[in-house]
């Protein structure tokens, strides 16, 4: 767990720095679709994401992005299957909540990945 | 650290049938109701059920208004909670729900806490006809206007994306003002920093680590000073957890008295939430249990009672799997007085405010639930409850300083 300020990559910490803003400003919408490029652009700069797995109680192993929040912005599996993930925004309106589920997710992912 | 029981009204089929004994339904929340009255009498601070819908075996509580509000008139002490009601309207429409939680608090003389989610499983959702990816979308418009009805003279009306209504006088309002504490469900991290941020309990599923839950416990409350937008009227900064329970005279006894509790508790679960599994569920046919216990070695080897260490050594590293294989290994609180008093002092060293139990699970025992409610209410709550009083609260009162939100919590 984390800041934002901890993010060290200044393009990244731009983007998640104006998603904030944005959710603070009441703007789910446009936070989300800010923090869909900050993670898009997470990916371009550190490809090993795509082969990154993660383990099921059942011991099956299956790619950590599939672990992004289907909430109306959906990585698409064949997009990832493909080697180059797309994420599809399925509704025009978000929720605040959506907007910080998101924001956690791609704060933490940053974090972890030492960005 | 308070504590409370956690009732999913679990009802496994007998191995050797595919029905139900006649009376199993009525017998389990009359079972309920006295384990309650008991918990209530040695002194337990909160008893939550959920709201789940067609997860046969696993929960039999698809109207928790109903047990709550029996309660009410049964139990002195106890704080009411709903753990939860899901709001997405296809569930329960706004008002009613208002207005339910209203009268609820009315007849308990303001106990009641509103734990509120969207549900997750194919079963339900299919079942009322909610999109799963707008289910949070849903919760949270939802949520929001019903503590509008709560507080507002009149209710002005809305026209949401997903719900809409005329302006009308919703009625009765709760004792407790401006409404009830609010919670979420949180099976993942990411959900208790949102609740964080929305100034909300967070009722967690994880069975995390106490270790895992003092970093928790931290950053909620950091959010809850530095970054929370409410989404009351009033706060519930507020963490809770789940951990089995089950004591007895020895380690032996109370883990075969256990019994299937957690290892059904978590197979049930994991059926119905893994999408594979889930939506091939055929009503009325399938036997939960028969497959849980005629399941392979290795597959039922994932779900028994392991030593912490083994956990650590195998356990998986996403989170939402990592619970489930934690929730059917994990002793949790099962063991002698000695050894439960012993695992919740690291709890309480980590600041966690409220541990809630799972007992009733599974093929477990009515009377050896209730042994342990008052084996647990006799002789372990009365030292933390009063550490409570004086530590945590202080703790707490520390960590909220500086928060000018107004808050209802009964923390």
């Amino acid at each position: 767990m984390g800041r934002r300020e901890q993010v060290q990559n200044e393009e990244l910490r731009g983007l998640i720095d104006e998603s904030y803003a944005q959710m603070r400003q009441g703007q789910a919408s446009d936070a989300v679709r800010t923090l869909v490029r900050c993670f898009l652009r997470l990916i371009e700069l550190r490809p090993d994401l795509i082969s990154r797995t993660i383990e099921t109680a059942g011991g099956q192993r299956y790619p950590f992005l599939m672990s992004w929040p289907a909430l109306g912005a959906d990585l698409s599996f064949e997009s990832l299957r493909k080697g180059k993930p797309e994420i599809e925004l399925k509704r025009e309106r978000f929720a605040i909540s959506e907007a910080m589920t998101y924001y956690e997710f791609v704060l933490d992912t940053l974090l972890s990945s030492k960005m | 650290m308070k504590f409370g029981l956690f009732y999913e009204l679990q009802l496994p089929k007998p191995y050797d049938r595919d029905t139900w004994d006649p009376d199993a339904e009525r017998r389990i929340y009359h079972e309920m109701l006295e384990q309650v009255e008991l918990a209530d009498r040695v002194g337990f601070d909160y008893v939550f059920e959920v709201e789940h819908h067609f997860l046969e075996e696993y929960s039999h509580s698809s109207a928790p208004e109903m047990m709550l509000a029996a309660l009410s008139q049964r139990t002195q002490n106890i704080r009411l909670g709903h753990g939860i009601v899901l709001t997405p309207p296809a569930y329960n429409p706004p008002a009613r729900v208002a207005e339910r939680i209203a009268a609820l608090d009315l007849l308990s003389n303001g106990r009641v806490e509103f734990g509120t989610g969207e549900s997750a499983s194919h079963m339900e959702m299919a079942g009322f006809g909610v999109d799963r990816g707008s289910k949070k979308a849903m919760w949270e418009e939802c949520t929001r206007e019903i503590t509008h009805m709560m507080v507002q003279t009149p209710y002005p009306g809305f026209k949401g994306e997903f719900f809409s209504m005329p302006a009308r006088n919703v009625i009765p309002k709760p004792v407790q003002k401006p409404h009830p504490p609010i919670w979420v469900a949180a099976s993942r991290r990411e959900t208790t920093m949102v609740a964080a941020r929305l100034g909300i309990g967070s009722l967690g599923f994880g069975f995390e680590t106490p270790e895992e839950l003092g970093e928790r416990a931290l950053e909620y409350y950091r959010l809850i000073r530095e970054e929370c937008m409410p989404l009351g009227h009033a706060i519930n900064p507020a963490l809770a957890v789940l951990n089995s329970l089950m004591i007895a005279e020895s380690e032996e006894e109370a883990l075969r008295r256990s019994a299937s509790g957690p290892g059904f508790f978590s197979y049930s679960l994991g059926y119905y939430y893994n999408p594979m599994t889930g939506t091939r569920h055929r009503p009325g046919e399938d036997n939960l249990y028969r497959r849980y216990v005629d399941s392979s070695p290795e597959a039922r080897s994932l779900f028994e009672a392991r030593t912490e260490s083994e956990i650590a050594r195998s356990e998986p590293s996403e989170e939402v799997q990592r619970a489930l294989y934690r929730a059917a290994r994990n002793r949790g609180s099962i063991g002698t007085v000695e050894s439960v008093r012993a695992n919740l002092l690291r709890y309480e060293q980590q600041h966690l405010d409220t541990l809630i139990f799972v007992a009733q699970a599974g093929d477990r025992k009515h009377e050896h639930i209730m042994e342990s409610i008052e084996r647990f209410g006799k002789q372990v709550l009365p030292e933390f409850k009063e550490r409570h009083e004086t530590v945590h609260r202080k703790w707490r009162n520390e960590q909220l300083a500086g928060v000018d939100f107004a808050i209802n919590s009964s923390i």
